[in-house]
């Protein structure tokens, strides 16, 4: 057996794993659309203390974050099904459960964790915007939305924005546990490739490589928005 | 725009924070074109009044009277408080600019959002009341980078452009360095002059006596006494009110005509 890297299949499997790319996007993005509006509503609930929400949120945020990622998958795989079992049989549903795409499981898993941490970033975020902004936005005749539409969520966004970016960055780096719904995604499409001729180191600097790439552009994104965004601050530096 | 005498006239009115009382019924009319001060000392009560004719803070219990809008104060309606909003500027302590807008937007966003003013229009107005406070060249700078005097002036500005029956000022200049406070007095005196109706909660006694046609003091949640600022200034009635401008008018301050 030679020593060294095979070459030729170290870059044939770095565009295996590149193709994996849009299915850990497509995760990120959906967890992140469900994240954003609901982990926003329950930072509110929790600042002005909505009775039973309130504390629902905080029990739910603590035990998303005292809980490995990997396991609250596994949960989610096995108690799905027992859960949906009986209502596919009430309602005559002819799919079976276990042919549903594990897809809807990862979207579940990483949307759930991801509110959990947004509920924190949003909460702290939106303690810095003092209260007299939106005491402003009333006096001149705003209604509830359009002061959090035009005034607040615009200041509280430049705030949450860094920790957003961290939440976005460690949420494409969690689909890599996918491989444990055989997700088709950059982790497994790659180990896959190298079980073949086990070349594995190969396909492990693929991944690396493919998640360094990913991660640095979306930090690179969220960098320029944020720039943007930070405008009116920047005035004054 | 009203079109009677009185602008607003507020019955009874009460409000509680827990078990500290801090309106005990307070009776208040003000008239077209009236400045009226309110004075007296801290935690009297100056502000939650205020606060309360804007709904910033629900009232207890009292009855607004708003040329044909009559409101319970406890249980307006969202429509009500809206409406009464739309007649009604408030000028704040802390001048509570928008930060993430520019001066320009800052007074514009209430005409364009709130009262649905076309843009072009709104910005005409916009820079007519800046202009008005001596900031037309100000227009596209963020309020951090102005100072707390054209911060506030920027608050007037705001609520001017609105062309509201009544300004609302808590405290314009509490929040000032005292270099900057002539500077927001001016463009008070200013805008009282142009026949604005305006209520002024504040503690400089200069404007109270320039400016104001009636001086009222408030002590412990009611009102002890109002008048003419020459006679609550030269001849108090009440021994309250004797005591607080013995403690802040100093010496040589001799109210003369």
């Amino acid at each position: 057996m030679s020593v060294g890297l095979d070459v030729p299949f170290l870059v044939k499997t770095f565009f295996v794993a590149l193709s994996g790319v849009p299915i850990a996007l497509l995760i990120t993005i959906v967890s992140l659309l469900i994240a954003l509006p609901l982990g926003f509503l329950l930072a509110l609930s929790r600042i002005n203390r909505i009775p039973v929400i309130s504390q629902l949120a905080r029990v739910y945020v603590s035990f998303v974050r005292g809980t490995p990622v990997i396991v609250q998958i596994f949960i989610i795989f096995t108690s799905v099904p027992l859960l949906l079992a009986p209502i596919f049989e009430k309602y005559h549903v002819k799919t079976s459960i276990y042919d549903i795409n594990p897809i809807w499981y990862a979207f579940i898993v990483f949307s759930l964790n991801t509110t959990a941490i947004l509920i924190e970033v949003f909460r702290s975020a939106i303690s810095t915007v003092s209260k007299g902004q939106l005491e402003a936005a009333y006096s001149v005749g705003l209604n509830n939305v359009q002061a959090f539409r035009r005034i607040l969520i615009p200041q509280i966004l430049v705030v949450a924005l860094p920790n957003i970016c961290t939440a976005t960055v460690n949420l494409i780096k969690a689909t890599s546990l996918g491989y444990a719904l055989s997700l088709r995604e950059i982790t497994l499409k790659a180990q896959v490739a190298a079980n073949v001729g086990y070349n594995f180191i190969e396909a492990y600097i693929d991944i690396f490589l493919v998640y360094l790439i990913l991660c640095s552009l979306v930090e690179t994104l969220f960098k320029l928005y944020e720039k943007r965004l930070r405008k009116y601050k920047a005035a004054a530096a | 725009m009203i079109g009677g005498k009185v602008m607003l006239e507020i019955k009874n009115i009460h409000k509680s924070f827990g078990k500290n009382e801090i309106l005990k019924g307070v009776d208040l009319q003000i008239d077209r074109g009236d400045v009226v001060v309110i004075l007296g000392p801290s935690g009297s009560g100056k502000t939650t009044l205020l606060r309360c004719i804007n709904f910033l803070e629900r009232a207890d219990q009292g009855q607004a009277i708003f040329g044909d809008i009559h409101v319970n104060l406890k249980s307006a309606t969202k429509k009500q408080i809206h409406q009464i909003r739309q007649r009604i500027a408030f000028v704040f302590q802390n001048y509570n600019l928008f930060t993430n807008k520019t001066v320009l937007e800052n007074v514009t966003e209430g005409l364009i959002i709130g009262r649905k003013v076309p843009k072009a229009d709104a910005n005409e107005l916009g820079q007519q009341a800046l202009a008005k406070v001596g900031l037309a060249d100000k227009l596209n700078s963020y309020p951090s980078e102005l100072s707390g005097g054209q911060q506030q002036r920027v608050g007037i500005a705001r609520a001017i452009a609105l062309n509201p029956d009544i300004i609302l000022f808590d405290e314009p200049t509490s929040a000032l360095d005292p270099e900057l406070v002539g500077e927001v007095l001016t463009v008070m005196k200013n805008i009282a002059k142009e026949g604005t109706t305006m209520l002024v909660v504040t503690h400089e006694m200069s404007f109270a006596k320039d400016v104001a046609n009636r001086v009222i003091f408030m002590d412990g949640g009611v009102i002890v006494e109002e008048n003419s600022p020459k006679e609550i200034f030269s001849r108090p009635k009440e021994e309250r009110t004797q005591h607080f401008l013995r403690r802040v008018i100093p010496e040589d301050f001799i109210y003369n005509i």
